[in-house]
């Protein structure tokens, strides 16, 4: 049985009668179970995934309605809520939490008949860009065990990339599906900010982040986007896309299409054989008739600061709710004061979860708020009318998704600079809310880079396109695991 | 530059206790200090752009049961009330 096959054609496959649910499920568990203690992708398996599968076969076999993902093996990254299953955030403190519903992504997905078939690897609480600050341990790069994944959605990319499921979803507050997608050569999808509901998801930085889908194809990312995007009166700022369909029209190419060439995102720093990946993925749009040309965005340079320092504010109100009396773990109360008591419980926090919150209630407080948190936010007002600005001329924005290759475990993390600019692509798509996605387009000394396309507010299904387009120029080499 | 006395009382509002102290202060003291980048930024006079939502199309602030005893599912619930450390030392 061929477990490489996509989303769409794993749906044929059941349809026409050549693949059962069970089966694919069988196989999908068997893949994880040979290959995960070598890549750490997986924090928990559903261990009802075979019965879940088989139940769909019945009703498949019966003739009753059935959902659309046809017990299709999906990941979940351990900070999106499933009811009555783990959610951990990869984190100590919430090793042991139940979540007690399900998350709106999960509500649909389930009502499509998908299986979960496990819970995925994150930074603790999505704090990181590689996996190495997950409580459990990091997740290694399929094309380079040595290598990070990515992150902080790395759980959810290597297990899409190394065939342990089928497809996944992740979360992106500054990156960490882009991220990931693009270090483990396959799809990450950043919708615009708004169209998949966050209820359900563990909060980190609200005013920006957003769920999205890891996947093969861009087919796959779309036929994803068709089941959980849209209106949810769980979460006010969810936007009404009008049950658009993503999957329709995905073959329209990019004739005539205006690209930028973002300046900002090809200079200092970057790696040469991504700037190569670049120009090159450049020249193929162009040769498929796309026009492009450089645009500067000049509040890049200050995107990483203000992202970091909005982000840890967020953090440090969100994180807030952990002392270990509403949520957390077995820690008695006998002999503490109150305030000693959480300070204590909060040592279950990793170091980087640590340091943020301290920045966090560092950056907006009195006496220097004026000197970080407010210019972060008018940094990200004009970074958005410099888009807004940029969209006027361009239907799609281009840069590589990080301007360097997958690095080794350990080789930054005690550098948190160097960490922070490995962001300076990504961060622009959720300070301005715009959609962003990342292809993966070149294998280079057994490494993989992603090229990252943005498009306007709303316009996913362009961008979709713009994809499809892009990662049709291409054909990979397989993940060598 | 952020002082080290400055990140210890920020530390202790937050309710941080760590053990290797040195090693998060240097840390968040590298970090807070690459953000002084956004002094170069020119925005002073920007104006911060706010999204308005008006409250009649926020849903109803209505009570929505939830079938879980969630209360039970705490870990310091006694039968009738929730154990919590004492208010003072």
């Amino acid at each position: 049985m061929n477990l490489k096959i996509s989303v769409l054609e794993y749906v044929q496959e059941i349809k026409n009668g050549n693949l059962s649910a069970e089966d694919f499920m069988s196989k999908t568990l068997e893949r994880i179970s040979d290959v995960d203690d070598k890549l750490h992708a997986f924090l928990n398996i559903n261990k009802d995934a075979i019965d879940q599968a088989r139940e769909i076969d019945k009703k498949i076999k019966s003739g009753a309605k059935i959902g659309s993902c046809l017990g299709m093996p999906i990941s979940i990254k351990d900070n999106i809520c499933i009811k009555d299953s783990k959610t951990t955030c990869a984190s100590k403190m919430l090793e042991n939490f139940v979540a007690p519903y399900d998350a709106t992504v999960i509500t649909k997905l389930k009502e499509q008949d998908a299986v979960f078939v496990g819970k995925v690897n994150l930074d603790e609480f999505a704090m990181g860009l590689s996996t190495e600050f997950s409580a459990f341990g990091p997740s290694k790069n399929p094309w380079n065990v040595e290598c990070v994944p990515g992150g902080s959605s790395g759980g959810s990319a290597v297990s899409v990339s190394a065939f342990e499921c089928i497809a996944s979803l992740g979360s992106d507050t500054g990156g960490s599906v882009r991220n990931p997608a693009s270090f483990c050569s396959i799809v990450g999808y950043k919708p615009t900010y708004g169209l998949i509901s966050r209820y359900g998801l563990i909060s980190y930085a609200n005013s920006i982040e957003q769920i999205g889908p890891l996947t093969r194809t861009v087919k796959d990312t779309a036929f994803m986007l068709n089941i959980i995007s849209g209106l949810d009166e769980n979460d006010n700022t969810t936007v009404d896309n009008n049950n658009a369909d993503y999957l329709s029209g995905i073959d329209s190419g990019i004739e005539g299409k205006k690209i930028g060439v973002i300046k900002e995102m090809i200079g200092e720093g970057i790696d040469p054989r991504v700037l190569s990946a670049t120009n090159d993925a450049i020249s193929k749009l162009e040769s498929l008739g796309a026009i492009c040309e450089e645009v500067s965005l000049d509040m890049v340079k200050y995107s990483v600061a203000a992202y970091y320092t909005i982000t840890a504010t967020e953090a440090g109100s969100n994180l807030a709710r952990y002392d270990n009396l509403r949520y957390g773990y077995d820690f008695p109360v006998e002999g503490y004061e109150f305030n000693s008591y959480i300070s204590k419980a909060r040592r279950n926090f990793g170091p980087e979860v640590t340091r943020r919150m301290i920045i966090g209630g560092f950056v907006p407080s009195a006496g220097h708020a004026g000197k970080y948190f407010l210019k972060a936010i008018k940094v990200k007002s004009k970074l958005t009318k410099e888009i807004n600005e940029a969209f006027k001329r361009f239907d799609l924005l281009i840069s590589p998704t990080v301007p360097i290759l997958p690095f080794k475990i350990g080789e930054k993390i005690d550098d948190p600079i160097s960490l922070f600019l490995v962001d300076i692509n990504t961060v622009t798509a959720n300070l301005t809310g715009k959609p962003a996605i990342s292809i993966p387009y070149a294998i280079v000394n057994g490494l993989p880079i992603g090229i990252q396309l943005m498009a306007d507010s709303m316009n996913d299904k362009l961008l979709l396109q713009a994809g499809h387009a892009l990662e049709n120029t291409v054909t990979l080499p397989e993940v060598p695991i | 530059m952020v002082t080290q006395e400055e990140i210890e009382r920020v530390s202790k509002l937050m309710k941080i206790d760590v053990d290797d102290h040195k090693e998060y202060v240097d840390k968040v003291k590298r970090m807070i200090g690459y953000f002084d980048v956004l002094d170069s930024a020119g925005v002073e006079s920007e104006e911060i752009s706010m999204l308005e939502i008006q409250i009649s199309s926020l849903r109803e602030d209505e009570y929505i049961p939830f079938s879980d005893k969630l209360i039970e599912k705490l870990n310091h619930y006694k039968g009738t009330y929730v154990r919590a450390p004492k208010m003072s030392s």
